[in-house]
This record gives structure tokens, C-alpha cells and sequence, in this order.
């Protein structure tokens, strides 16, 4: 009797791990998406032109950006599967909901968006099914190439996409600038306004990703990065789970992309080259692979990063004038970082800085416990 | 009819380039029975395995699985049917803990796909659910209960053979195929892994065992089939295949006269 009570224990003792992290999870996106939602009050307190960056217009880029790296955190970090071409879904968003919005002045402007999603989905199944037989390096090169055709095609098919010139100056349309994003009438026509809507919508995407994760769809995800034989033989269908988590990838930067031509008003091919791809990519391996919080995390520090690299000698006072244009370097400077971190930090920001979080804790721990030895002996 | 055998392979043959790596090998397997399959290093009995779970097509040759022919079909398909492998590298799940690597066994027998989960759909709760219970089912069943929230490949190496046995177990296969479960193991491991298979086999499992341990084969086999160059050269009860003058000249080299 008390022996199976015992074991009635144990199992519910041994249930809670996976649902105690999830609830972790989920406290911690109430957290962050807290502590984001005030930062228009720091900006406020810190107006951009004393500290020489504007604070609210940084953050709607790193939130259309979260977007893109949620995406690929769950494609390259969980899946194990690498794309270099994700601008061009970034980009397909983008066109796609700027073509049909400058053309058809009538057409709403949030089902521009989802179109842009749609059809970033449409192209990104096509184009997953066969590239997706490729493993490691292939599959790079293989993205890569999509990226490059990606940008040839908005610069080339001028009629469509209004070639180099962009849209809207390249069409011949009425409209000077694509439209700001309205949902029922509200028009997202401010930074504040768009930096509401986009990390809100961020959250909300975050939430669905953490579900995903903490499920037999996450789970297979994990499990055919680590052995696609395994996988396969444990009675996952790898091929299609490839598929469908590349297309979940594509339409959440197409998602990002549309915004951002919302965003900016005006798009053109500049956007979506290569170093972009790469941007996002940094981004997911900056923050940490597989870790979701740490994309958050890479996504926020690369897209300040230029911001304060350009501020910095407005910072310090007395800096020489022939230093005022040091942002010359910053592409230097960036680099460097980006090297430290894979050196250093090859987890990425978050489990590094969790790290050496833990390596503080344990130190502070030795210097009391010596310290309280000390005093001991004195007595 | 169907009755009498569950798996029938007829005239299976695997070339790779000229080398034949099974050549017409054929095979009934009865429900319910352990069927040992042993032979020296390459003689096929992995190539088999890989043919069986759709991992490799075959040259030649049919498999049929409670009648139904499993060329041509999928890994995962085959593995929905009721057929499962262990493999002779342990394969586990890097980053998982225990039971996680047990809750990814139990995938062919659930349904929740990215819209359900990502929005936590009742049926997702509850599926979600039943693999919790399902997974620390058979972890306790191979001995693993108390380590479910370990890193699965941080076990000592004969914990890791019974974590991919117990993920194998989740799926709740018909027939289970392990490639030498035993290696590795120290005896008192092997004793407990023959005891744990007598009981799956008692409980109606099929069980098709590679091994290279002839005391866990010989104790624990109905049947025993002995592959050597990739073919069948004896076939019978354990007394009869360790008496057979072929069996010993292929595992020791000596010319029968």
C-alpha cells in the first residue's frame, strides 16, 4: 500500500519538469514583452537628440526582424536545417504587398500583408520540396543561390517591382509612397504606433512558437536535427516535416518583410541582397541556436549595434573631430564583435551571459564563504 | 493463414555495385516468436534490417508485413504499421532528456501537427498528455523511471541501448527489430535485457534479435537463422544451428569435411 502510494508520487513529481519549463516560458514572455512594452518611456526620458539614436524607430526594426528570426531560430536552430536565402522571403512579403497596394490604391492594406504571406508560403513550399533533399553545406549554397535569383527578379522585372528605382518612384502608379499599414480604419502611421503593434504581434508569435517547441512537432524537429535516420525510424516523416517548418520560416519573414515596406514606404531591391540573409542568420547565431529567447536577445543587440557604434562619439565628450566620422568603421567594428562572439560565446549571447551569471553566483558564494571563514578565525 | 506469419520475405536481394550484400534471402517470421539472427561481421544482417524498416530498397525480392508489401514505402510508414528498429550505434537524441527521447517514440501514434500544437487545441492537451504517460510507461518498464529528466546521452552506455529499446517501445510496435542490443552490456545488463524480452514476447511481441552475444540468442530465440555473405546457410531451433557443421565453419574457418 504505501509502496504504490510512493510511486503515485513519483510520477507526478517526474511530470512536472517539462510543464514547470513551459511555465517558465510563458513567465518569461510576460516579462519581456512587459519590459519591451515600456521602452517608448525610457525614449522618452532619453530623447534622441541627446543620446544621438531614436530609440522607438530601432525597436520596430528589431520587431520586424523578430519575426524573421523566430522563423529561422525554429529552421536552423531547432530543425537543423540552414538557409542563406531568407531575404528573399523577406523580400517576396515585401513586394508583394507593396505591388498590390500602389496599384490598387482600394485594397487594404492588412490583406496586403497576409497576401504577401500567402505567396511567400506558396514560393517557399515550391522551392522547399526539391532543396530540401540537400544537407549542410549544399543546402547553403542551394539557399544562397534562391536568395541571389530573389534579387535579380525584384531588380529585373521592372514592370512588376519597378526594378532598382523600387516602388513606388519605379511604377507608374499615383501614389509617392506605399501606404501606411491600417487595420479597421486605425492607420499605423507613427513609429509609436507601428512599435506597439509590432512587438504585441511579436509576443503573440513567440507564445505560438513556444507551444510548437514544447510539443511532438518541436520534438521531431529536434529529433531529425540531431539523427534523420533515427527520426525517420522512430515514424517521423522527416522530408515533410522539413518542408512544412521551411514554409512556417518563409511566411513569418514575409510576415516581417510586408511590415517593414509598410514601415519605410518605400522598398526597393537594396533591402534583400545577400548581407541581409546573413544579417538574419547573425542574428539567430548571435543570440543562440535553438533558443528562441536568444534570438530575441541577437536580434535586439545587431540591430542597435550600428545605432551605437555611430552615437558613440557623440557619448564622449571631447572627442576629436577627426574621430566624429568613426562610424566609418563600424563595419569593422562589427565584425570584430561578430567574431569574439562565435569565438567566445558559440551558444550565444543568452547562454553566455546565463554563464557567466553562473560563474558570478558560485564566486560570490566562494568570497562569502571565505570572507565568513575569515571571521570566524578572528573570533 | 495470415494467422501463421506476420512478416514473409521472399527472395530479397541487396547489390551495392556487384557486391551482393543479401542474396535471395527469404524468411517467415510467426507472431509471437523471438527469431535470432546471427553470422559473422557484413554478412547482411544490418542490410536486412535496413531493408525491412525502408531505410534501403531492394535489388530483388518482396516483404510482406501482415500482408501488405512494404516496398517502396517510407521509413516513418513502415514504422506507423507496427514495425520498429534499434540501431547498432546507439542513436539517440542529442539535447533530450530521457524522456523527451521516449516521447519522440510515441510520434507515430499521435497526430497533433503545427496549427493544433501552436495553439494548444484540446486534442493537443490531451495527446500531449498520453505521451507523458505513455513515455514514463516504458521507461520504467526497461528500468529507466527514475532517470527520466536526465540528458539521454549523458547514461552510462548500457542505460543508453535500454533508452533506445524503451523509444522503441513507445511506439507500440508489432514487431520490434534490435540490432545487437547487447553490445556493450555487462552481464548482469544481459540477463536483464534476456528477461525483458521474454517478457515482451510473452505479452505477443514479435521480436527479430541481431546479436553477436550466442548465450542472450541461444537462451532467449525460438528460432535461430544464420546469414553469412549475405545469404541464409542454416536455419532452425538454437540446438540444431549451434550442431550445424556450416554455422561452425563460417564462424570458425574451418573447412567442413
Amino acid at each position: 500500500m504505501a509502496g504504490r502510494k510512493a510511486s503515485r508520487c513519483d510520477v507526478e513529481r517526474k511530470e512536472e519538469p517539462l510543464k514547470r519549463a513551459q511555465r517558465r516560458d510563458y513567465r518569461t514572455l510576460a516579462l519581456v514583452t512587459g519590459f519591451i512594452l515600456l521602452v517608448p518611456a525610457w525614449a522618452w526620458l532619453l530623447p534622441g537628440d541627446v543620446i544621438h539614436m531614436d530609440i522607438v524607430n530601432i525597436m520596430v526594426f528589431a520587431g520586424i526582424y523578430t519575426f524573421v528570426v523566430i522563423g529561422l531560430n525554429l529552421l536552423v536552430g531547432y530543425a537543423g536545417q540552414i538557409s542563406l536565402g531568407h531575404a528573399a522571403f523577406f523580400g517576396i512579403g515585401a513586394y508583394t504587398t507593396a505591388i498590390l497596394c500602389c496599384r490598387f490604391t482600394w485594397f487594404p492594406t492588412w490583406l496586403g500583408v497576409l497576401a504577401g504571406v500567402a505567396v511567400a508560403g506558396l514560393i517557399g513550399w515550391l522551392v522547399g520540396v526539391p532543396v530540401l533533399r540537400l544537407k549542410g553545406h549544399y543546402l547553403a549554397m542551394a539557399t544562397l543561390g534562391l536568395g541571389e535569383i530573389a534579387v535579380i527578379l525584384f531588380a529585373e522585372l521592372k514592370g512588376l517591382t519597378g526594378g532598382t528605382i523600387g516602388i513606388p518612384q519605379g511604377l507608374n502608379v499615383k501614389v509617392s509612397q506605399i501606404p501606411a499599414l491600417s487595420i479597421f480604419g486605425f492607420d499605423f502611421d507613427t513609429d509609436l504606433k507601428l512599435f506597439f503593434l509590432v512587438w504585441v504581434l511579436a509576443a503573440v508569435v513567440m507564445l505560438l512558437s513556444i507551444n510548437i517547441i514544447r510539443s511532438r512537432v518541436g520534438r521531431s524537429l529536434r529529433a531529425l536535427h540531431s539523427s534523420e535516420v533515427a527520426a525517420d525510424a522512430m515514424g517521423v516523416d522527416t522530408s515533410r516535416q522539413k518542408t512544412r517548418v521551411f514554409v512556417l520560416s518563409a511566411m513569418l519573414a514575409a510576415f516581417g518583410g510586408a511590415i517593414f515596406a509598410h514601415f519605410q514606404r518605400y522598398i526597393n531591391p537594396e533591402s534583400f541582397v545577400l548581407s541581409v540573409s546573413i544579417l538574419f542568420i547573425t542574428m539567430v547565431v548571435v543570440g543562440g541556436m535553438g533558443n528562441l529567447w536568444g534570438g530575441v536577445v541577437g536580434v535586439i543587440t545587431l540591430t542597435f549595434l550600428p545605432s551605437i557604434i555611430q552615437a558613440l562619439p557623440y557619448w564622449i565628450p571631447g572627442v576629436p573631430s577627426g574621430l566624429m566620422n568613426f562610424s566609418n568603421y563600424s563595419l569593422m567594428l562589427y565584425g570584430a564583435l561578430l567574431v569574439v562572439f562565435v569565438m567566445f560565446m558559440p551558444q550565444g549571447i543568452a547562454a553566455g551571459l546565463s554563464k557567466a551569471a553562473a560563474y558570478g553566483e558560485n564566486r560570490f558564494k566562494q568570497l562569502r564563504d571565505r570572507a565568513g571563514a575569515r571571521k570566524y578565525e578572528g573570533h | 493463414m495470415s494467422e501463421t506469419r506476420i512478416l514473409e520475405i521472399s527472395g530479397v536481394t541487396k547489390l551495392f555495385g556487384g557486391l551482393a550484400a543479401l542474396k535471395d534471402v527469404s524468411l517467415e517470421v510467426a507472431p509471437g516468436e523471438i527469431k535470432g539472427i546471427i553470422g559473422p561481421n557484413g554478412a547482411g544482417k544490418t542490410t536486412l534490417f535496413d531493408v525491412l524498416t525502408g531505410i534501403l530498397t531492394p535489388t530483388e525480392g518482396r516483404v510482406l508485413f501482415k500482408g501488405r508489401d512494404l516496398i517502396g514505402m517510407r521509413p516513418d510508414q513502415i514504422t506507423a504499421m507496427g514495425m520498429i528498429r534499434t540501431f547498432q550505434t546507439i542513436q539517440l537524441f542529442a539535447g533530450m532528456t530521457v524522456l523527451e527521447n521516449a516521447m519522440v517514440g510515441c510520434h507515430s501514434q499521435t497526430r497533433s501537427g503545427f496549427l493544433a500544437t501552436s495553439l494548444r487545441t484540446p486534442g493537443a492537451r490531451r495527446e500531449e498528455k498520453e505521451i507523458i504517460e505513455d513515455a514514463h510507461a516504458v521507461l520504467k518498464e526497461v528500468g529507466l523511471g527514475t532517470r527520466a529528466h536526465e540528458t539521454g546521452t549523458n547514461l552510462p552506455y548500457g542505460q543508453q541501448r535500454m533508452l533506445e529499446l524503451a523509444r522503441a517501445l513507445a511506439s507500440r510496435p508489432e514487431i520490434l527489430l534490435l540490432d545487437e542490443p547487447a553490445a556493450g552490456l555487462n552481464q548482469y545488463e544481459t540477463g536483464e535485457l534476456s528477461e525483458l524480452l521474454s517478457g515482451l514476447r510473452d505479452r505477443g511481441l514479435t521480436i527479430l534479435l541481431v546479436e553477436h552475444d550466442m548465450g542472450l540468442v541461444m537462451s532467449v530465440s525460438d528460432e535461430v537463422v544464420v546469414l553469412d555473405y549475405g545469404e541464409i546457410i542454416a536455419q532452425g531451433s538454437p540446438e540444431d544451428v549451434q550442431n550445424d557443421p556450416r554455422v561452425i565453419e563460417a564462424y570458425l574457418g574451418i573447412e567442413a569435411d
